[in-house]
Order: structure tokens, then sequence, then C-alpha cells
């Protein structure tokens, strides 16, 4: 979405938010309302928002901040050095093996993950994704940009969960309980049969399909 | 050089004690110190799957807490004088011993012992830290159906985040006829989740249940098919080779019956 007036940037679990030049901040409110309604694989409960602080007025931050904690995260404002640090949280516990660039423009980056996920483990990066290994039911990744599975994936997979549609979604065996795609959601057929190739899912036409592929 | 072992599986009620107990005798037998420790406490019974209840004098919790040595609070075995049970108490709840307890206790053990098995608690909450803090191993027991197999699952990944990665598969409780119908999961769904080496395959066998009524696990039982895989369990543990056992299904005569005669 080019004219969103909320712009959601995650780095090392925390979310950081920011708002369009010259938004209004009854467009603000319902937009953010909008995005926490629709469920978005971003907000999960307990995670860490942190708002600007002098976009708006102090009680209109606390209204923000109200909305946030309805929803189960967690809401600070900003101060201007933690608009530009980024947090460490155990969510991000996972990435914490792989050393991470602090590069500024981090989208093209990926992780590289060399082990099966297992059920209850979990994976959220704003960057992509590379899992050398399965992923193994009730484990989930929720990542800014493609994922791609060097094995079988059983569990939730979310690509271009901050909105971009042309992330896709890779594995040897594809097979999950559910794909995202930005917002959109593929639920798996009741009885799924393994496949034997590789298959990559991806948005055509605003549906995800799903198609076998060499590799 | 001692070996700590730490029975686990994430779901209740999938054969940890049973296992436990039938490991321990089954090392006892070929002649190796052993003892096992109890750490479900509040929900103590490993003393009655080797028949030692009337015997417990003192407890785990007796001997973390520092008011008697562990050796008072050991249990030998009756028949089997190289096993030792460390019972856990019938009334505190799990958090009563910490993991730095177990720690310090298992090194003691160490020194005496070949082999110290640990029953864990079932669940992922401070009762199963603590009982894995020791371990140098762990086996995870669990049963051929969808949830136990993915709590397993889950408990090899909460194994790994304490960096222990000497893990080994049982399962338990394979009933041949429901593996062949399809109604249950077979080893290689089960190896597709799990994909960590698997050293035991026993099957449903009621003579576990009768075994146990007389505090006398079923691996000293010649007849018993549980007893036979628990027998070949030990061996693999010692280091050897064995082959899996092949499920009897049906007679050879039936399949041959069925193969000739079609049904
Ligand atoms: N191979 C088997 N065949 C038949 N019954 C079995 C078998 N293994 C275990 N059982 C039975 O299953 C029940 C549970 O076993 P057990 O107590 O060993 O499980 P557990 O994992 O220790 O349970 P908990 O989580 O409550 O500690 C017992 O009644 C036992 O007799
Ligand atoms: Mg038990």
């Amino acid at each position: 979405m080019a004219d969103d007036v909320v712009k959601i940037k995650s780095g090392k679990g925390v979310l950081h938010i920011n708002f369009l030049q010259g938004a209004t901040f009854v467009n603000v409110r319902k937009n953010l309302e909008e995005k926490l309604k629709s469920g978005s694989g971003f907000f999960l409960r307990g995670t860490v928002v942190l708002l600007p602080r002098d976009v708006f007025s102090a009680e209109e931050n606390e209204e923000l901040q109200k909305l946030f904690h309805e929803h189960g995260l967690i809401c600070r404002t900003k101060t201007p050095e933690e608009a530009e640090m980024l947090i460490h949280n155990a969510a991000a516990k996972e990435s914490r093996q792989i050393p991470k660039k602090s590069t500024k423009q981090d989208v093209q980056e990926m992780l590289v993950v060399n082990k099966t996920l297992r059920g209850g483990q979990e994976i959220r990066t704003e960057s992509s994704v590379l899992i050398v290994g399965n992923v193994n039911p009730g484990a989930q990744i929720i990542a800014g940009g493609s994922i791609d599975i060097r094995g079988t994936c059983r569990g939730m997979v979310h690509a271009g969960a901050t909105g971009d549609t042309s992330a896709i979604i890779v594995a040897d065996h594809l097979m999950p309980t559910q794909i995202r795609i930005a917002n959109l959601i593929a639920r798996s057929p009741d009885a799924i049969e393994k496949s034997n190739r590789a298959e990559r899912a991806s948005i055509k036409n605003g549906c995800i399909i799903i198609e076998p592929i060499e590799r | 050089m001692s070996e700590v072992i730490v029975i686990t599986s994430g779901k209740g009620g999938v054969g940890k004690t049973t296992t436990t107990a039938n490991l321990g005798v089954g090392l006892a037998m070929q002649g190796k110190n052993v003892v096992l420790v109890d750490t479900d406490t509040g929900l103590r019974n490993l003393d009655l799957l080797l028949g030692l209840e009337n015997r417990i004098m003192y407890d785990l919790i007796d001997v973390t807490e520092g008011r008697v040595p562990y050796k008072k609070a050991l249990v030998r075995h009756k028949k089997f004088e190289t096993l030792y049970l460390l019972p856990t108490s019938q009334v505190k709840d799990k958090s009563a011993v910490n993991p730095e307890q177990l720690v310090k206790l298992c090194d003691d053990l160490r020194k005496e012992f070949d082999f110290i098995l640990i029953d864990c608690p079932a669940g992922i909450e401070q009762g199963f830290k603590t009982a894995v803090a020791a371990a140098d191993e762990a086996i995870v027991v669990t049963m051929p159906e969808i949830s136990a197999v993915r709590d397993a699952d889950k408990i090899i990944g909460e194994l790994g985040r304490a960096d222990k990665d000497n893990i080994k598969l049982i399962v338990n409780r394979i009933r041949p006829q429901m593996v062949e119908s399809g109604d249950m999961l077979d080893m290689d769904d089960i190896n597709d989740i799990l994909s960590i080496d698997c050293i035991g395959q026993i099957p449903d066998d009621t003579m576990v249940v009768t075994s146990t009524n007389k505090g006398e696990p079923c691996i000293t039982m010649e007849k018993s098919s549980a007893g036979q895989a628990y027998r070949n369990i030990v061996r693999r543990i010692l280091g050897e080779d064995v082959p899996f056992m092949e499920f009897q299904t049906e007679g050879f005569f039936e399949k041959l019956r069925r193969r000739v005669f079609g049904k």
C-alpha cells in the first residue's frame, strides 16, 4: 500500500512505527486500528512497539499506546536515540547465532538457519530466510522477505509480512498448515500428500498460487 | 566413565517411568552399577514398578536440602544388587529441587555408578528443566500417535536449547495391526518429523501391566515382547549393533494363505 500513513519496520523483535509526513491523527489511528484488527503476523502479543514521540501530542500518543495495549502489545514512545537503535528482544533469539551487519538498508539481507525448526520454535525477521532443515508442525516463520526451505515445510510460514506482495516461499516439500504472503492467507487442504518436487508459492492475480519448480 | 541419561517425553503417560525401570534392571543384569533418580516429585511411582515402595526411608528432597547424605536415601533393589533407587517425595511439588542441586548430586553419583538414569516429569516446565540439567544424554519416549510425536518434537527443540545434543528416541506401545491398517503412525512417519536416532521400538504388551503389579519390570520376562525390545535397547546402549525386531502381525501360514487364496 503506497499511501499507507503508517510505516512499520521490524528490527530485532521490536516494531518501529513511523508516520507519513503530514498524516493526521485521525487517519493514523484508523489505519493502526485496521492493521491490528487484521491480525497481521507482526502484531503478536507481547511484541514491543515503539512510537515516534514528537509527531502527536502527549494525549494522542497515550491514546495510541492504549490501542496497542488492548491488543496485547507493549507500546512505548521512543527517544531520538531509540529511533536509531534497534533493541534486543527474546523474539529475535533464533537470529542471534547469525552475525548481523548493522546496515541500515537490510531488506536484501538473508538469515540462514542451519537446523530443523521444531514445534514451538519461531523465527521472525525483517529480511529473507533460508532454512537448511525442516520446518515442523507447530513451528513458525514470519519474514519480511522471502522464505526458502531446503527440506520439508509442515509449519506456518508468512513471507512478505510487512506487505511485500512479491515475496515467495519455496520448499523441497511444501506441506504447511498455512501459507501467508503479505496479507493473503492460504490454508492447506485437509489431507496433504507429500509432494515429490520442490514447489513455490507466490501471489498471482491477487491469489496465492503454488507451482512445482526445478532446482 | 559414567553416563547420566534423562528419560523424557513431553506428553504424559507414554512410558517414561516404565522405560526407566526396565533399562535400569536391564543394565544391572549386565553387571553395571546403576542408580535411578525419580524427579517426578508429587507423582512418585518408579518405586512401585520396582517393588520398593515399603523400603523408602528418605527421598531426593531430603538429600538436596542437605538433611541426609545421598547414601542414606538410596534403596537397593531386592534382586539386582547393583541397582539402586533414589526415590522422590510423595508430597512436595516439582520446584522443590532446582537444577544446580541435581547437577551437584549427579556429580557425586558419578563417582559410584556407571549409569545414572533420571525419570523426568511430563511437560516442559521447571521440573523438566531440572531433570535435564545434569544429563549427558537424553532418551525421548514417544508413542505412534500425532499428539505424542508433536510433543516429542517440542521436547527435542527444548533439549537443543539447553545444549543437549545427544538425543535418542524410543517409540513405545506400537500396535503392529494398527500400523499395518494405517491407523497408527509407522516408523517412517515418525522419523520424517523427528529425524533423530531411534534406539528402540517397543510393542504394546499386556505383560508391561502385569509385571508392574508384581513389582518386577517386564525386561526380566523371557516371553514378554516388550521385554525383548527393552533387552535390545540395553545392548544398544552398551554399544552393540542390534537389528530391530520384526513385529509379528499375523502368522506365517495366515500370510501365505492370504497370498494364495486372496483374503
Ligand atoms: N509397551 C507398553 N505396553 C502396554 N502398556 C504400557 C506400555 N508402556 C507403558 N504402558 C502403560 O502405560 C501407562 C503409563 O506408563 P508410564 O507410567 O511408564 O508413563 P510415564 O510417561 O512415566 O507417565 P507420567 O507422564 O505420568 O510420568 C502405565 O499404566 C503402563 O503400564
Ligand atoms: Mg512417570
